[in-house]
């Protein structure tokens, strides 16, 4: 049995549950036949690949559902070798150039040109032209984005472009300017609610309103978190009444033991054991800005009024630092000797003015 | 009165920044000029403004201050030694040969040195921290006044910086070693004098001295030079006169030879270093063990020949064919190469780096089995096909084999092969004991490693080369030249050479200015640099380093640097928060970290633009100055060293980052493979999925034991996950989750039977990797028929990922089996597949 996040998922525009004006909007722009290129961003968990996957099926019916997926490789100019997972079906190609850090413009070079110069074959195909599904375009490099641009336009014929990102906000905007933005923003409670009780109602079995409400409440807007979070509580106890503890992943109750190591102690020592816990949080591949703002808020949350303001102002000075920069740890530190320095000098401060 | 000291006491600082210095500018405006390169100029401006304010005030220190500042460096070299002896020009014009006593003039300035340091001494305790070159140096009696003593340094003297006080104590005679001994005759104690010197020094009832004490001592002290020449016990004094003879006599024999030279052919004008070269061992300087050891290899030679190299011998050598003699140039590998074999009557053949020393050039060109008849045919004058001549007795010198090189392919492992079976002896040469190079070469030769000599090994050779060519030199000017060199011979005589076209004689400060100008580039390794960086010398008040040096050294190792000073800069003990306590302390700590740290956050900024696709390498020195120097300047201090708790250590980053690129690719294949069912990109994977999963694939293995394996197994296969991926998932786990704790809690034979198990059956899956179907990956490689290629991919993947739903058939919708119709018609073709799936 897959989890229930996979199982439910609505496979049509007519299945969504939330966003009703969004699926009309692209429900209408699949039957138009003057598809266009497109943008679709918002938030994890907001349900941004199901509205893909869903108006894919609109265009060209449940064939875009036979998945395959194939592993290309490219060589770089410096004669490197990239692989690359494809995950297609005849209507369409999906690709992540962010795993080729970054050669990512080889790939969409090379790729893109290579489906744009051939023709839908299959006659019985609902569309003409084909579609490559781009993810994480926020971390496509500036190179692979401009090289997008012109593909974009020269192309239009044979090929309509789908990306998927969470902000816009790195995208340039020549390219934003090509595509139709669709944003889907997180659901709200009300909307998630919903959803849970759908789950529940095709399960057969009743969901408290106190439970939903408590699921919602953590998910904070994220549907896939949401019915993990659900199930996993169903698991721990099947009637879903009474004190319900939602079980935090391991990487964030380890964020919050980093946060509490700062609050503790302000030393050069502790600042070396923080930094232990960094790298190893960062090598077991969670995001550097993940763990700046799941630490910061634990770390807002444990200290006095007066120094919160300060604490998020210096997290947003080091995250924007750290998409800038190469080695992400020097920046995470950094936050730290600062929020440790105004942490110390604020107790001392506060000390003193309690001997006055 | 105060505005008569303060005049007194401008122009003495003056003169030691002079005198110290040469080119580099003053400390106290280098120390300004740090945190901001940029502000330089502005900075420099306002410094000359001062200068010009004491031209008004002090007319006679005019010219000084002048060129000082702004003539360029040659003529300043002058001007600084000038400024030290003006007042008393007669030691200068003395002859500075130690051997000639003559009586100095009567020490006039001792009474008012003395006072003079102790308006020094307050003016400098008045300003708060002890300034640099607050202190005058005396004018001594004789230029040698501390000859005969040996001196140990300790802790942080308030107006010289070590290297200045040693060169103090060098620069009149004394000796100067590192730590103390019965035989030290005075310990300059300084702040903070470090323990294990104190005690040395408690144990054998040494006499200290203090900075101030020290200084009246160069003051007051008469060397053997002067008057009180009998400060000098009979000793010493006769030990020199011996040492003063023996080169009066090398030089004779040097005259003699040459004379003899010059008659057989007129005229040769050659290098020194040939013209001197040794002519019998008794000349070589250093390595005396073993270069006797590479003569009784040769003597034994024909001995060992005839025994099949069984016979050990007495340094064990005889057993090689060949020796391989290891050091660093200019300590007379070479010269003791040929020296030896001409003494044993060997013929040399060298071959170096400027031939061409090939596989087949090698093997072919060389004479090793001693049967050439050429020597007989051809008269006197045979050479082989290298062009060397060939006689019956000969010896292989291969000298340079670690220049062995890209046009030499295969050469040292020819070489290594005519070791095995040579029937003449073989010589090889190289610099690096350690070199990947000379594997090979090990096992088969005797090592035979050349130190390099001590300076006082190789002084006499010199003072006698430097008499023969009437250069007057004293003993402490070519120690510190062989210092400079790092008693490297050759490059010692070439630089008296020279020397020796423009001038006879060579001062103490000259001698330091040429043997800085000659100073090899030597790489510090990453732990040297961050060691003296991070360490309490580089930036205290004392330090004469500039920035141009400090950024010097992160030039040593860019790329290494900068983790070295990240990883290890909390790890001192700052000495600028040395004189506060409790909570300023703290706080000014913390103060000082955080300043080193938004630094190097800087500085990843800056190394982002140059590594980055405008590749800006010009902003190296900004990158210098952030991730290096400016966070060591900030944090400074001791308590880091080699050993201990605070021991520096190797940059965690570099693991900590392979570490990172291997498990985001690994989790990128977990991604991939749940790709069919999940709509996630990799960090929602590791986000969500791996924590939601965890209960169901890993937890019943922990609980459950043996019996949940066939419910893992099916989880597992919902989501296309192999055995490896689970690996995958339990090693991305952190905290609780961590692979470790997890995995101890799952006893051997669960895990067996998993793998067991999950070896035994079949899986879905979801594609095959490129690495995985037998075939060449370089035949699929984005080729220029991509075409061809999807066509047969299509037919492969369609038929894995059909079959993996028809498993689960039942619950697809109608419009699945629509298209199940395809891939049924070519199901026969599927079973032929080793890797398909037929269930």
């Amino acid at each position: 049995m897959s989890l229930w996040v996979d199982r439910f998922r609505p496979k049509t525009l007519d299945d969504l549950h939330y966003h009703q004006g969004l699926s009309s909007r692209l429900k209408s722009l699949a039957a138009s036949g003057d598809f266009p290129h497109m943008l679709f961003y918002g938030p994890s968990g907001a349900g941004k690949k199901t509205r893909i996957s869903c108006t894919l099926r609109q265009l060209f019916g449940s064939g875009v559902e036979k998945l395959k997926i194939d592993q290309r490789v490219f060589v770089s100019p410096s004669r490197r070798k990239i692989e690359i997972n494809l995950v297609q079906s005849n209507f369409h190609i999906e690709i992540t150039p962010s795993e080729a850090g970054n050669y990512d413009r080889v790939i969409i070079q090379e790729l893109l040109k290579e489906i744009a110069q051939t023709q839908q074959v299959d006659l019985n195909a609902k569309q003409r032209f084909k579609v490559v599904i781009i993810n994480e375009a926020d971390s496509l490099s500036r190179d692979a984005q401009a090289a997008l641009r012109r593909t974009m336009e020269k192309y239009m014929s044979n090929l309509r472009i789908i990306l998927c990102a969470n902000s816009t906000s790195r995208l340039i905007a020549p390219i934003k300017s090509r595509c139709l933005l669709m944003r889907v923003a997180a659901p709200t409670s009300t909307e998630m609610q919903t959803v849970l009780e759908h789950v529940a109602k095709k399960l057969k079995f009743d969901l408290p309103p106190e439970a939903s409400l408590r699921i919602v409440e953590d998910a904070a807007g994220n549907m896939r978190k949401a019915l993990l979070i659900f199930e996993a509580l169903k698991m721990q106890s099947p009637d879903l009444t009474g004190p319900l503890t939602i079980a935090k992943p391991d990487w964030e109750t380890y964020c919050h033991k980093v946060a509490d190591l700062i609050v503790q102690e302000q030393s050069p020592a502790r600042v070396m054991e923080v930094r232990a816990k960094f790298y190893e949080l960062l090598s077991h591949c969670i995001p550097p800005t993940i763990i700046l703002k799941t630490v910061a808020e634990r770390v807002v949350e444990r200290v006095d009024e007066a120094l919160k303001a300060d604490v998020m102002h210096w997290a947003a000075f080091y995250e924007l630092r750290m998409r800038m920069g190469n080695k992400k740890i020097f920046h995470l530190e950094a936050w730290v000797v600062k929020v440790m320095c105004l942490y110390k000098h604020f107790t001392y401060n506060f000390d003193m003015s309690d001997f006055e | 009165m105060p505005s008569a000291k303060t005049k007194t006491a401008k122009p003495a600082t003056k003169d030691l920044r002079a005198f110290f210095t040469g080119a580099q500018p003053g400390p106290s405006q280098q120390r300004r000029v740090e945190p901001a390169p940029k502000k330089d100029k502005s900075k420099d401006d306002a410094f000359v403004v001062i200068d010009s304010d004491e031209k008004v005030q002090i007319p006679e220190e005019d010219e000084d201050t002048c060129a000082d500042e702004e003539e360029p460096p040659k003529k300043r070299k002058k001007a600084a030694p000038a400024a030290l002896y003006e007042p008393n020009p007669k030691p200068q014009a003395e002859p500075k040969s130690n051997a000639s006593p003559k009586k100095a003039p009567a020490p006039a300035p001792a009474p008012a040195g003395k006072a003079f340091n102790w308006a020094a001494a307050k003016a400098a305790k008045l300003a708060g921290p002890p300034a640099p070159g607050s202190k005058d140096v005396p004018q001594p009696s004789a230029p040698d006044c501390l000859l005969g003593l040996s001196f140990v340094f300790t802790g942080e003297l308030s107006s010289f910086s070590r290297d200045e006080a040693v060169d103090l104590a060098k620069r009149f005679g004394g000796r100067v070693t590192g730590q103390p001994s019965s035989k030290t005759s005075y310990v300059v104690l300084g702040d903070n004098a470090g323990p294990s010197k104190l005690a040395a020094l408690k144990k054998h009832g040494l006499k200290t001295l203090s900075e101030d004490e020290f200084l009246e001592l160069i003051g007051t002290r008469v060397g053997p030079g002067g008057p009180g020449g009998a400060q000098l016990d009979e000793k010493t004094r006769k030990k020199m006169e011996k040492e003063e003879e023996a080169i009066k006599k090398a030089a004779k024999e040097l005259e003699r030879r040459e004379n003899k030279e010059m008659k057989e052919k007129a005229g040769s004008s050659q290098l020194w270093t040939t013209r001197y070269a040794p002519q019998s061992l008794k000349e070589i300087c250093g390595n005396k063990g073993q270069v006797e050891k590479l003569q009784q290899w040769l003597h034994d030679w024909p001995a060992s020949l005839k025994s099949g190299f069984k016979k050990p011998g007495k340094s064990g050598a005889n057993i090689f064919r060949a020796i391989l003699i290891t050091g660093s140039p200019g300590i007379g590998k070479t010269t003791s190469a040929h020296l030896c074999a001409k003494l044993e009557g060997f013929t040399p053949i060298e071959l170096n780096a400027s031939d061409a020393r090939s596989k087949k050039l090698v093997e072919s060109g060389m004479n090793i089995n001693n049967m050439s008849l050429d020597g007989w045919m051809g008269g006197n004058h045979a050479t082989n096909s290298l062009g060397v001549a060939i006689t019956k007795k000969s010896c292989l010198i291969m000298d340079e084999v670690d220049g062995m090189s890209a046009g030499d392919r295969g050469g040292v492992v020819a070489l290594n092969a005519l070791i095995k079976k040579t029937k003449i002896p073989i010589i090889c040469i190289a610099n690096d004991a350690g070199a990947q190079k000379l594997k090979p070469l090990k096992g088969n030769t005797f090592n035979l490693p050349f130190r390099k000599p001590d300076a006082a090994t190789i002084r006499s050779r010199m003072l006698s080369i430097a008499y023969k060519e009437k250069m007057k030199l004293p003993a402490n000017v070519v120690d510190q030249l062989i210092g400079g060199a790092q008693s490297d011979i050759r490059q010692v005589l070439n630089m008296l050479s020279t020397w020796r076209l423009s001038s006879e004689t060579m001062s103490f400060d000259e001698s330091k200015e040429l043997a800085k100008v000659n100073e090899k580039n030597t790489i510090l390794t990453p732990f040297d640099v961050t060691n003296k960086m991070l360490g309490p010398y580089m930036f205290s008040h004392t330090a004469r380093e500039t920035l141009g040096d400090k950024m010097e050294m992160y030039f040593h190792d860019h790329s290494f640097v900068p983790l070295f000073i990240q990883e290890n800069y909390l790890k001192t003990q700052p000495a600028r928060i040395r004189d506060l306590n409790g909570p300023p302390q703290t706080l000014k700590h913390l103060q000082l970290m955080y300043q080193a740290a938004s630094s190097i956050s800087d500085a990843d900024l800056v190394d982002a633009l140059i590594h980055g696709p405008e590749q800006h390498w010009t902003l190296m020195p900004l990158h210098a100055v952030c991730s290096t120097v400016r966070p060591a300047s900030f944090l400074y201090g001791g308590g880091m060293g080699y050993g201990g708790p605070g021991a520096m250590s190797f940059p965690q980053w570099l693991g900590q980052n392979s570490k990172q690129g291997k498990l985001t690719r690994q989790l990128g294949d977990v991604q991939i493979r749940m790709r069919l069912k999940v709509s996630g990109d990799k960090t929602e994977i590791r986000h969500s999925y791996i924590p939601a999963l965890f209960p169901y694939i890993v937890k019943p293995l922990v609980d459950n034991g043996s019996l949940a394996v066939d419910q893992v197994i099916e989880r597992m296969d919902e989501y296309y996950l192999s055995r490896e991926d689970w690996d995958t998932i339990v090693e991305l786990g952190v905290d609780q989750n961590k692979d470790d704790t997890v995995l101890k809690k799952i006893s051997a034979a669960t895990k067996s039977s998993f793998t067991k198990k999950y070896n035994a059956n079949e899986h879905p899956i979801p594609f095959h990797k490129r690495t995985d179907l037998n075939k060449s990956p370089k035949k699929l490689a984005g080729g220029p028929t991509p075409d061809l290629e999807e066509v047969f991919d299509a037919e492969d993947e369609v038929l894995e990922v059909s079959d993996a739903e028809n498993k689960r058939g039942n619950e697809d919708d109608v419009s699945a089996d629509k298209l199940i119709q395809a891939p049924k018609a070519k199901k026969g073709k599927a079973s032929t597949q080793p890797k398909g799936r037929a269930k």
